[in-house]
C-alpha cells in the first residue's frame, strides 16, 4: 500500500480524473459526463479537500461543490439521491459528514437541518406496530434480528440496514446543537446496538442479514469497512476486534480498488495494517476502475490524512 | 417511456416458443450452441444496440451464484455475429456496491476483455423516472437506468435458482438488478416493502426484456439466491416471452409455475404460463426435469 498521496500512482491517476470531471453545476456524476449526483459530489469534495495534495484551484472546485450541495438540499433538510427527486434519503448523512469535514463555517444551518432530518428519520420495520405484527408472523424466525434496535434505511419508510446506519452514525458524531444533542445521543445508542446485533457470526458485516434460514451470512468488505469506521470511537468490544481480524484476513485477497481503498482507510483508522495487501497504485494501473468517480475519490482518501474522520480543523472554505 | 408493449391477455397473445438445450458443462462450445438456439426466433438485431443483463448478485467464490461469465461472453459474441451495432453488458448487483469486485470474482474481464466501454454498472447509471403501466404494487414509479431503457434490445440472462423470498429467481426476477442502488440502496429494500412478487410484475410490465436466456448449466437449489447448494442441471433455456421461459424453467426444476405467486399473475397479462401455450423446441421438459430442493415455505411449489 502506498504510504502517502504525494507523488503516488494514486495521485497521478485519480486526482486529474477527479479535477477534470466536475460538471458546470459544481457537482460530479458517478462517471465523467454524467449528471451531478449528491453522493458522488460529497466523495470528490472530500478527496479534493485532502490537505496533502490540495491545489488552490481545488478550493474553487470545493466551493462550487459546496454550492451544488446547498442548492440540492430539500426544504426538509434532507438530500435526494437523484436529480429532481423530492424525497430525501441516506445521502443526507454523507452530505452532513462532508460539509462538516471541510469545516465550512457558512454551512451551519444547512448541516443542522440535515442532522435534524436524520434524527427524525425512523425506519418503519421497527415501529411498535410492526414489531407486534412481526411477532405474529410465521416468518418471525427466518432472519433472527433484534428489532428493538433501530438504525436507518436507505430510503424513508423502509428497514434499517448496516451501511446507511453507519453513515448516520458518522454524521451524528459531532452534533453541536444542544437542541439535537439528546435526540442524537438516543439515536446513536440504538444504532450502535443495531450494528452489533447485525454483525455476521465470526465477524464482519454484510448488508444487514447476518443469518437467514439458519445459514450464516458472508460478510463483505464495504459494509464491514463503514461499520468499523462508524464504531471507531466506540468502546472496544470483542465484536470489533473479531471484525477487524476478519477484515485483516480478507485484505490480502482484495483486488478491486474500491474495496482495497476502504479496507486501507478502515484498518489504518483502527491502528492496524496488513502488509500483504495489494498496492493500490498497482491495482489502479491494471484496472480502469470503470471510470467510477466514487472509487477514484476513495483511493485518494485511502492515501490521505483521514481529516474527514477527525475533528474539523481550523481551515475554512468560507474564508 | 416504457420498453415494449407488454400488457396483452393470453387469448390475444400467440403461442410462445421456448428452446431448451442440454449443455453438460461450461467447457462446451457455448457460443455455437447459443447461436443455433437463437435461430428459430429470427431476432432482428442488425444495427441495433443490445444490452445483456446477467444476474450478478455478489462475490461468487464457488461459481454458482451468478450467471456464468462463459455464457455472458458467448451471448455477446452471438449478438455481435448477428449484426448488433453494440452489445453492452450491464447489471446492478443487489447486495454489494463494489461491482468491480464482483466482476473480478467472476473473472468477467478475462472473458470479455477491457470492461470500460462494455460493462455498465446499472447501480450508478444515469436515471429516468418511469411510471408503471400496472398497479400490482404500491410503487407507481421508479427511477430506472437510462442505458437499460434506451437500448434497442434487452436480453435478461438469468441463473436457474430457487429464492428464499420469491420461490424462484429466473429471467423476470432478474430485473430487480436494473433498479439503481444509488437511488434505492443495497439491497433495494423499497422493492421488498412494496412486495417482492408485486414489484416483479410492475417492473416487468414497464421494462420487459426482449429476450430471455436462463443459465441452468449449474443452478442453485435450497436457500437461494446466494446461500443455497449448487445443482448441476445441464440446461440453457431461451425464449422471447420471459413468462414462458420462467414457467418452463420451473417445470425443469420440478416446480409448479402456477403456484409461484408472481408467475401466476404474470400469466394473466405479461406472457404465457400454461404449458399448452408454450411450444417447446429442442429438449422436452420431461427429458431434462430435475428435482430442486426448496425451503419448507415453498414445499407447495413442488410438482
Amino acid at each position: 500500500m502506498e504510504s502517502g498521496l504525494e507523488n503516488s500512482d494514486v495521485a497521478r491517476i485519480c486526482l486529474p480524473f477527479l479535477r477534470d470531471t466536475q460538471n458546470p453545476d459544481g457537482g460530479w456524476g458517478f462517471r465523467p459526463g454524467n449528471s451531478s449526483r449528491v453522493e458522488a459530489t460529497c466523495w470528490v469534495l472530500l478527496a479534493l479537500w485532502e490537505p496533502s495534495q490540495q491545489l488552490s484551484e481545488d478550493r474553487v472546485r470545493v466551493h462550487r461543490a459546496r454550492d451544488f450541495l446547498q442548492t440540492t438540499q430539500l426544504r426538509d433538510g434532507s438530500w435526494p439521491a437523484a436529480p429532481g427527486e423530492e424525497i430525501g434519503c441516506w445521502v443526507t448523512s454523507l452530505c452532513c459528514l462532508a460539509l462538516k469535514a471541510i469545516g465550512d463555517q457558512t454551512q451551519g444551518s444547512t448541516i443542522e437541518s440535515g442532522l435534524r432530518w436524520i434524527c427524525n428519520d425512523w425506519p418503519s420495520d421497527s415501529s411498535p406496530w410492526r414489531r407486534f405484527l412481526a411477532r405474529l408472523s410465521s416468518q418471525r424466525d427466518v432472519a433472527p434480528i433484534n428489532t428493538s434496535y433501530r438504525g436507518w434505511g436507505w430510503t424513508p419508510g423502509t428497514s434499517s440496514w448496516v451501511e446507511p446506519t453507519s453513515f448516520a452514525l458518522m454524521a451524528l458524531d459531532r452534533v453541536a446543537s444542544l437542541e439535537l444533542a439528546a435526540k442524537a445521543k438516543k439515536r446513536r445508542s440504538l444504532a450502535t446496538s443495531l450494528l452489533f446485533d447485525r454483525m455476521c457470526p465470526g465477524g464482519g458485516w454484510n448488508a444487514g442479514n447476518p443469518v437467514v434460514y439458519g445459514a450464516a451470512g458472508e460478510p463483505a468488505i464495504v459494509p464491514t469497512a463503514w461499520s468499523l469506521l462508524a464504531l471507531r470511537n466506540a468502546q472496544v468490544r470483542p465484536e470489533i476486534t473479531q471484525s477487524l481480524d476478519w477484515l485483516q484476513r480478507t485484505a490480502a485477497n482484495v483486488q478491486s480498488p474500491g474495496s482495497l481503498s476502504l479496507t486501507e482507510i478502515c484498518l489504518r483508522t483502527h491502528g492496524r495494517s496488513q502488509p500483504g495487501m495489494a498496492s493500490l497504485g498497482e491495482v489502479l494501473k491494471r484496472s480502469d476502475f470503470l471510470d467510477n468517480t466514487l472509487v477514484a475519490a476513495w483511493c485518494v482518501l485511502a492515501c490521505g490524512s483521514d481529516f474527514w474522520l477527525g475533528k474539523p480543523d481550523a481551515r475554512t472554505v468560507a474564508a | 417511456m416504457l420498453r415494449n408493449q407488454t400488457l396483452i391477455p393470453p387469448f390475444q397473445r400467440p403461442p410462445s416458443q421456448v428452446v431448451i438445450r442440454r449443455v453438460a458443462s461450461y467447457h462446451e462450445e457455448i457460443a455455437t450452441l447459443i447461436f443455433e438456439s437463437l435461430a428459430p426466433f429470427g431476432l432482428q438485431v442488425k444495427g441495433k444496440s443490445v444490452l445483456l443483463k446477467p444476474n450478478l448478485v455478489g462475490l461468487d467464490p464457488h461459481g454458482f451464484i451468478n450467471t456464468h461469465p462463459t455464457v455472458i461472453a458467448a451471448a455477446r459474441e452471438c449478438f455481435l455475429r448477428m449484426g448488433a451495432s453494440q452489445v453492452l453488458v450491464g447489471d446492478g448487483p443487489a447486495l454489494d456496491r463494489d461491482t468491480e469486485a464482483i466482476l473480478e470474482s467472476v473473472r468477467l474481464r478475462e472473458h470479455l476483455g477491457p470492461l470500460r466501454n462494455v460493462f455498465v454498472d446499472l447501480n450508478l447509471d444515469e436515471v429516468q423516472k418511469v411510471t408503471f403501466p400496472t398497479r400490482a404494487s404500491r410503487l407507481r414509479e421508479l427511477y430506472l437506468p437510462k442505458t437499460y431503457m434506451g437500448v434497442d434490445f434487452v436480453v435478461s440472462i438469468a441463473k436457474l435458482k430457487t429464492h428464499h423470498w420469491a420461490g424462484v429467481t429466473l429471467s423476470m426476477k432478474n430485473l430487480f438488478g436494473i433498479v439503481p442502488g444509488a437511488c434505492y440502496g443495497w439491497p433495494k429494500n423499497v422493492l421488498h416493502w412494496a412486495g417482492i412478487d408485486r414489484a416483479i410484475l410492475d417492473i416487468n410490465a414497464a421494462a420487459r426484456p426482449d429476450f430471455a436466456i436462463v443459465d441452468g448449466i449449474v443452478g442453485m437449489e435450497g436457500n437461494g439466491p446466494i446461500q443455497g447448494q449448487s445443482k448441476a442441471s445441464g440446461v440453457l433455456v431461451f425464449g422471447d416471452d420471459p413468462v414462458a421461459v420462467d414457467a418452463t424453467c420451473c417445470r425443469v426444476m420440478g416446480l409448479r409455475p402456477e403456484r409461484v405467486k408472481y408467475l401466476q399473475q404474470a400469466g394473466t397479462l405479461l406472457g404465457h404460463l400454461q404449458a399448452d401455450k408454450i411450444q417447446q423446441v429442442g429438449e422436452q421438459v420431461e427429458g431434462v426435469r430435475q428435482s430442486f430442493q426448496v425451503l419448507p415455505a415453498f414445499h407447495h411449489l413442488v410438482a
